[in-house]
């Protein structure tokens, strides 16, 4: 029972995606961190833009100065109104604090809202570097960061070793029941883009069984054009179109999601479609 | 000169209580929320306003459609794709962010830009490349209007421009 609740203990100071549990701190006799994070609770009910809010979370950094939590608190503003400048300084402090808990977060974030590739890269690998255990999701659950990883990894080049990547986290995703929303299809993209069309095909066929999207079905024509399949290339074009218009396709609150298409490439892609035959 | 060295004193007087209530000054002061633009008057045209008030001003991603422009994302690409010169300069390198206001009838003003290199360390970029980018986003003219509960509001919207030797790589969000 006493191991018990000290898991518990341990397991509620980490909080990745939830608020941390100040009496934890309390427990392992670190009262600094106690009073840093009490005062920090007092956030709640305010915006995170809010002055109030950051107000709270600077009168918790004078307490602790080591506070991790309320420079990742403060850091998300920042991020979300675009100010990189503010945001890696306060991110950065997190990460120092606590590599652990901040480096996927950090890394995720780099790519999401700044597709700084390199950076997003170096972050998942030194988080993967300091644990054995899985490295989990992005911080919106999108993807597991490592399909994240190979995606900074195609959009420097590297395509090879994207795939390899993403093939294996899938194949992990699989047997976990966990698949991402967009998993197959940015597999299936990079098989197209590599000119492995039936391996393409394979993908956006389980894509579309799991989640169909106006961007499934318009690489899938892509596909279906390099095999010469000029009526499964027209009907997937008019499939994406479809789909696109009842909303069907790829969305992210924050930004426009790698491999994303425009209704106006769909269109675009019809006319050349009709002008063929 | 008695009186001019009154004065004189008067004013070193002021002068250094100024620098002390600078001193005291907390480090950061903060506005409505992070990321607001007050109007400035020497900068900001007159005829832009806001429709409800700086203080009803929300973020693009409030009502969680995602970044939403008139016309789709691949207008804006075509725009700065047909209209951005690039620079030959291996030292331009770096995130450039031109954050702005989007009123009720979508229309743009308060443009303010942000600078840093890719090691997220402020820079100045060639002020070629920092005009084009501005001049081509104020060019826009109209913008993606947002309702919530029928009521068009204003909106915080930002473009965040990667420019690599001198070309604009990527446009985000």
């Amino acid at each position: 029972m006493k191991n018990l609740s000290l898991l518990l203990v341990l397991f509620s100071v980490s909080y990745v995606f939830a608020q941390p549990n100040c009496d934890a701190y309390k427990y392992y006799g670190d009262t600094l961190k106690y009073e840093a994070c009490k005062k920090a609770m007092e956030k709640k009910g305010y915006y995170q833009f809010s002055k109030e809010y950051q107000t709270v979370l600077d009168e918790s950094l004078k307490i602790d100065p080591t506070f991790d939590y309320a420079y990742w608190a403060k850091s998300i503003a920042y991020l979300k109104s675009g100010d990189f400048v503010t945001w890696k300084k306060l991110i950065d402090k997190a990460v120092e604090y606590k590599p652990i808990d901040h480096l996927g977060y950090r890394g995720w974030c780099r790519y999401q809202f700044f597709r700084d590739y390199k950076g997003a890269i170096a972050d998942i690998e030194k988080l993967d570097s300091l644990v054995d255990y899985d490295i989990g999701q992005s911080q919106n659950g999108t993807y597991h960061l490592n399909i994240a990883k190979g995606l900074c990894y195609k959009a420097i080049g590297e395509k090879e070793k994207a795939i390899k990547i993403i093939e294996t986290q899938i194949k992990r995703n699989e047997e976990e029941n966990f698949v991402g929303a967009y998993d197959y299809l940015h597999l299936g993209i990079l098989y197209l883009e590599m000119k492995r069309f039936e391996n393409a095909i394979e993908f956006f066929k389980k894509q579309s069984e799991a989640n169909d999207l106006a961007e499934n079905q318009y690489y899938s024509a892509l596909a279906y054009l390099n095999l010469n399949k000029s009526t499964e290339y027209k009907s997937c074009l008019e499939k994406a179109k479809k789909l696109y218009v009842i909303g069907k396709k790829m969305s992210d609150t924050y930004s426009n999601p790698m491999d994303k298409i425009y209704l106006e490439d769909i269109e675009n892609e019809i006319k050349t479609a009709y002008n063929k035959s | 000169m008695k009186k001019l060295l009154i004065t004189i004193s008067f004013l070193l007087l002021i002068l250094s209580s100024c620098q002390s209530d600078k001193k005291n000054k907390p480090t950061q002061e903060y506005l409505r929320w992070v990321g607001d633009i007050e109007q400035n008057d020497q900068i900001d045209k007159p005829e832009f306003k806001v429709c409800n008030g700086d203080d009803k001003i929300l973020q693009y991603f409030n009502v969680g459609e995602g970044p939403v422009y008139e016309g789709e994302k691949s207008t804006i690409l075509n725009t700065f794709k047909s209209k951005y010169k690039p620079l030959s300069d291996k030292e331009q390198n770096g995130f450039v962010r031109i954050r702005f206001i989007v009123n009720c009838n979508g229309k743009a003003g308060r443009f303010r830009v942000l600078q840093s290199d890719y090691n997220y360390q402020e820079f100045n970029f060639d002020e070629r490349i920092i005009t084009q980018l501005l001049d081509i986003t104020k060019g826009i003219e109209n913008w993606h209007i947002i309702y919530e509960r029928e009521i068009a509001f204003d909106y915080y919207m930002y473009f965040i421009f990667k420019i690599t030797d001198g070309q604009l790589t990527e446009i985000l969000p």
